[in-house]
């Protein structure tokens, strides 16, 4: 365990010594904030029509989770599709590139032990992306009141979301590190992984003007399908299934990967 | 400590090392002499559990090298032709680095970091970041890093690569102050280095051994009735001229009669 750590630690080190964290976070920043008062005019705007026209039927169904808070997960979902491979292509690669796979290669650690360090550094800088758009809902509960004078946001719904969208990173970290430990080029290894996520992510497409099996198999592998349950505060089996194996599946082909590297 | 059997390795078409055995007893210091593309690195590389070798069988400290990689891994300390440092980190975090990965008891990891520090000459670099560092002391560093924890084995490749006179002397005295109770094998293209610091040196050349024999014996065989002494470092020049330039057919009827 010690040696993961020991991993894990350098890596995040570097992370944040070099700009790759700092610019990425950044971007997620950025955007959220953007989709956040893009989302939250939006809602002010329908309120106030709701409101002129009297109509209850509108009012009724105006919820500032879903039309605010929900949206903005789902739109920053898209950004994990893109923040994700640059942020995990350089895991192995680098390492590749600048001769020092040599040193982890000939000190007493198991693949699975150099794998594990580097997702669990990947992981951390995922975990702050995901508090970064995190902190949106919570100004909005500050902020907020909701129609019986409690908080205007429902945490549950929110919750979900946010563990959704950490679970769909997760899935795209341990992607990318395995076509991080494919190559030698930082590069290939972002975009490789990027058009794999990205394919995942709009595999619906795909099912226009298709129907009968093929159809339900495409859109049992979409990542975008499989986070609309959490985003509507469920949490399914079928989900969590999806993405915790989609996890382990890269990181299992990684430490094989990684193992071929002894045999060839 | 150290048995090499008929190792060889292809790459496609390349044989890098081809039908090499030998073997280096507990204490001795080896020395790697051949030119460019000898099959040194490969060697060494095979030695280390970084590569497979495509036959043959290679055993440190009584493990064999693929079949318990872990073992052996545990035994040797490595210094690879580039020294395998991270440019982000000062000396200090990566050898802190490198002591956890070796899985150095916690206690004694400061005392042994400030102890490879001292013994090669970085003490005065280690909180600066690496990748500002000259040369030299990249070099340094690395080879702190294969110092570290006291391996019984040292596989060195051309440690003194980088470094400036007075420095060569200096990582001259660490390995043969290594000897006895450590193995050492060490590449190297400096000649008098391999005079001055290996007791055997094993020459190499298009993948296959050429000689490997005590200086001494190198001279006896090579310049037969020719006295030389340490100062006079000219002779292995000569004798490295003869195995490496020779087509191999004639160097293999050389060892053969020897």
């Amino acid at each position: 365990m010690r040696p993961v750590l020991a991993i894990a630690r350098k890596e995040l080190e570097s992370y944040f010594t070099t700009p790759i964290a700092w610019v990425m976070l950044t971007v997620v920043a950025f955007f959220a904030a953007l989709f956040f008062n893009g989302s939250l005019d939006a809602y002010r705007f329908v309120t106030l029509r709701a409101f002129q026209f009297q109509d209850p039927s509108l009012l009724e169904r105006l919820n500032l989770t879903d039309m605010v808070v929900s949206r903005l997960l789902s739109t920053m979902a898209i950004f994990v599709v893109i923040v994700a491979p640059v942020l995990s292509g350089r895991l192995l690669a680098e390492e590749k590139r600048s001769r020092t796979f040599e040193l982890l290669m000939t000190s007493p650690l198991r693949p699975v032990q150099i794998v594990l360090g580097k997702y669990l550094a990947a992981l951390g800088v995922m975990a702050a992306a995901v508090a970064i758009v995190a902190a949106f809902p919570l100004v909005l509960t500050v902020a907020s009141r909701g129609a019986g004078g409690g908080a205007g946001v429902e945490w549950q719904t929110v919750g979900t979301g946010l563990l959704g969208l950490f679970l769909f990173g997760a899935a795209a970290m341990s992607v990318g590190l395995l076509f991080s430990a494919l190559t030698e080029s930082v590069i290939v290894a972002s975009l490789t992984s990027f058009i794999v996520l990205f394919t995942l992510w709009i595999a619906t497409i795909f099912t226009v003007g298709v129907e009968g099996p093929v159809k339900d198999l495409v859109t049992a592998l979409s990542a975008s399908e499989h986070l609309n349950a959490f985003l509507a505060g469920r949490i399914e089996l079928r989900d969590l299934v999806y993405y915790l194996s989609l996890t382990a599946l890269g990181l299992y082909l990684a430490e094989r990967t990684v193992e071929g590297h002894r045999w060839a | 400590m150290i048995e090499v059997s008929r190792l060889t390795k292809r790459y496609r078409d390349l044989v890098a090392v081809d039908d090499l055995s030998f073997t280096v007893g507990k204490g001795e210091v080896v020395g790697f002499l051949g030119p460019n593309g000898a099959g040194k690195s490969t060697t060494m590389r095979i030695l280390t559990g970084f590569l497979p070798a495509t036959s043959g069988t290679a055993r440190v400290a009584g493990f064999d090298v693929f079949e318990e990689p872990l073992e052996v891994k545990r035994r040797v300390g490595y210094l690879p032709e580039q020294p395998p440092v991270y440019d982000a980190l000062t000396p200090r975090s990566y050898l802190r680095f490198c002591a956890s990965l070796k899985g150095l008891p916690r206690q004694r990891v400061k005392d042994e970091i400030d102890r490879v520090a001292e013994r090669t000459g970085v003490t005065a670099v280690m909180n600066r970041v690496i990748g500002n560092l000259s040369k030299g002391y990249r070099q340094r560093v690395g080879l702190a890093q294969a110092l570290l924890g006291d391996p019984e084995v040292l596989v060195l490749d051309e440690p003194t690569v980088g470094l400036d006179p007075l420095q060569i002397r200096e990582v001259r005295e660490l390995v043969k102050s290594l000897a006895g109770r450590h193995t050492v094998i060490l590449s190297t293209h400096i000649l008098p280095e391999a005079a001055m610091t290996c007791q055997k040196v094993l020459v190499i050349h298009q993948g296959r051994l050429v000689d490997f024999d005590t200086v001494e014996g190198l001279i006896a065989r090579h310049l037969p009735g020719r006295r030389v002494t340490l100062d006079d470092i000219a002779f292995l020049e000569e004798i490295y001229g003869k195995l490496v330039t020779a087509p191999p057919a004639v160097a293999e009827a050389a060892q053969g009669a020897a």
